[in-house]
């Protein structure tokens, strides 16, 4: 049995309909002065969702993300033929964690930034579970596109969570785990990003079988 | 003192590449003779803009299906058989751009099959569909340390029993989206890349890749023997100047390394800061080991760089010649850097780099099994 223990949790589930200047409005004092400016909507979300977790070098962050940067995105695509360099940079996997632990100035030893849709939470999970580091962090999260969105190809949603993992059970609200032993056979639809922000949002259970065992989300 | 390296060893059973200068063999030997795939294109393909030192290996034309997709069918076809997308044989596929070149098609001519293969979950499930694996595919992207992490995570599965192989498959090929975004950052200009060379300016090329690798346990005559990484997280595109990011990375590795004799296959883009950066660090760390970067001449493959690069060290390491950093000339940011190619034998082991923007380090140590 792998197992880790939620030592922190912190879900950032924004007005619907909030712009990144209204992110910015509401969690800007969060951060440096003129870090915000620059921020993400995903970014801002991700930033204060770490808010109350002392990041450390030795952490181990991992990112699971469908559509990643889609605002940046856009807005990037529509500065051509004069591509913003800007935009380019906050385009690219994984700028919004980069942008809330460069505003921190905080270096971490691993980071492993994971996409996908059908297996993401679980592979992100697993990678949790399997990395060495007395903690890991674990983040999740998207912005709500625009013209993406209209073509089905961003988020419908926004939301940012950050999930501080020990191997201590002492005053944690929870623990992820995996159980090895299920076949593939037996393989289960792994519950996607919305839907395991939903249970987190929630303090709901989750099980499922997938990857060769079971997950689960249990709450203390 | 740095942090020690994750010792993860695993063999790799194969491996191979895709350049513009053919497979792993080709493009090895092609280095060896000091050719250069870059050539000077337009950024923005078909429409123009300024021209700068691309590889491809065909015009950057974003098409339904798209471009890549040939090139990717013959590389897979080199890939041994097996269950991939299971959770016992998983499939790690890494890239910094998967299909985004798509998105960038679509906004320029509004043609919605573009879209099937944008995102990185939908390119994947299309080369899901072509090459018959399951669903236990992961995806990777961290920009240009990309492939070494998915290198790292297969170790990180096999040792851990939940895998009995693991195929990493990575791809990057260029599009106006990707290189519009380097010359927007003017480090892609009309300057060749001359990698670790001290000179004036600096500048990269961009170059189509991909490659794979099948990671076992106990099968093949190589291995990659331990993983080390720090993310400086200072600036989105800069390092620290004092090259700490890089040092913490390479002493890491190179404790890895111990007493093994090893030459060392560099990041070497042909920026200034940071080429001189990551030659002085191992300098330090492996005093006297000599450093290559073939990007003079294939061109950043940005996130398939570490996996389309460790497919050509094999290759210089079975047929005992390491190629130069083609392109550069002296004076170069320290005396390790390797013009001329030179003999593998006597080496007992490879150490490759690779950064990325956010001051992102990640190496690896390669030796015989």
């Amino acid at each position: 049995m792998l197992e880790r223990h939620l030592q922190h949790l912190r879900i950032e589930l924004p007005p619907p309909g909030e712009t990144a200047d209204g992110a910015r409005d509401r969690l800007g004092a969060k951060f440096p002065r003129g870090a915000a400016r620059r921020m993400t909507h995903l970014g801002l979300m991700l930033g204060a969702a770490l808010e109350g977790l002392a990041v450390r070098e030795e952490d181990t962050i991992v990112y699971a993300t469908t559509y990643a940067e889609a605002r940046a995105l856009e807005d990037y695509l529509g500065s051509f033929p004069a591509p913003s360099p800007m935009l380019f940079q906050t385009s690219i996997m994984p700028s919004a964690v980069q942008q809330a632990l460069i505003a921190r100035q905080q270096p971490v030893r691993r980071f492993l930034p994971l996409t996908g849709r059908q297996r993401l939470v679980e592979h992100a999970v697993l990678a949790a579970l399997l990395d060495p580091a007395d903690r890991v962090i674990l983040l999740g999260g998207e912005e709500r596109g625009t013209w993406m969105l209209a073509h089905g190809v961003a988020s419908d949603r926004a939301f940012g969570w950050a999930l501080g993992l020990e191997r201590t059970a002492r005053g944690a609200a929870g623990r992820l785990g995996f159980e090895p032993g299920a076949t593939a056979a037996e393989e289960e639809p792994c519950p996607a990003l919305p839907d395991f922000t939903d249970a987190l949002a929630a303090r709901r259970g989750l099980r499922w079988r997938g990857g060769g065992g079971t997950f689960m989300l249990e709450w203390s | 003192m740095s942090p020690a390296a994750d010792a993860l060893p695993v063999r790799i059973e194969a491996c191979d590449c895709l350049t513009p200068l053919g497979d792993a063999t080709a493009t090895h030997a092609a280095l060896l003779a000091g050719r250069r795939a870059l050539t000077m294109l337009p950024v923005l393909g078909e429409p123009g803009g300024e021209t700068a030192p691309l590889a491809l290996c065909r015009p950057m034309t974003e098409t339904v299906p798209p471009r890549w997709l040939p090139d990717l069918r013959r590389l897979a076809a080199g890939i041994p058989a097996d269950d991939w997308g299971t959770a016992r044989r998983p499939v790690i596929v890494t890239s910094s751009n998967f299909g985004v070149g798509s998105l960038h098609a679509f906004t320029r001519d509004h043609d919605e099959r573009h879209l099937r293969h944008g995102p990185p979950f939908a390119c994947v499930d299309l080369l899901r569909r072509e090459f018959g694996w399951g669903e236990q595919v992961w995806l990777i992207s961290h920009a240009c340390v990309s492939a070494q992490l998915g290198l790292a995570q297969g170790a990180r599965l096999l040792h851990a029993a939940l895998a009995e192989r693991v195929l990493v498959f990575t791809f990057d090929f260029l599009s106006p989206f990707v290189a519009g975004g380097f010359h927007s950052l003017k480090i892609l200009n009309a300057g060749w890349p001359a990698p670790y060379a001290a000179r004036e300016s600096g500048s990269i090329g961009l170059g189509d890749g991909a490659a794979f690798a099948v990671l076992s346990r106990a099968r093949g005559d190589f291995c990659l023997q331990a993983h080390a990484g720090c993310n400086e997280m200072h600036h989105f595109t800069g390092n620290r100047a004092d090259g700490s990011g890089f040092a913490i990375c390479a002493e890491a590795i190179a404790g890895a390394a111990g007493g093994r004799r090893v030459w060392i296959k560099g990041h070497g883009t042909g920026t200034l800061e940071a080429g001189r950066l990551e030659a002085e660090a191992f300098a330090r760390a492996l005093p006297g080991a000599p450093l290559v970067s073939w990007k003079g001449s294939l061109g950043h493959t940005l996130g398939s760089c570490g996996l389309v690069e460790l497919a050509i060290a094999l290759a210089a390491v079975r047929t005992g010649r390491v190629p130069g950093t083609v392109g550069s000339a002296p004076p170069c940011f320290a005396d390790t850097v390797a013009l001329d190619a030179f003999a593998a034998g006597g080496f007992d082991g490879v150490v490759l780099d690779s950064n990325a923007f956010g001051g992102a380090h990640a190496a690896m140590l390669l030796t015989h099994a």
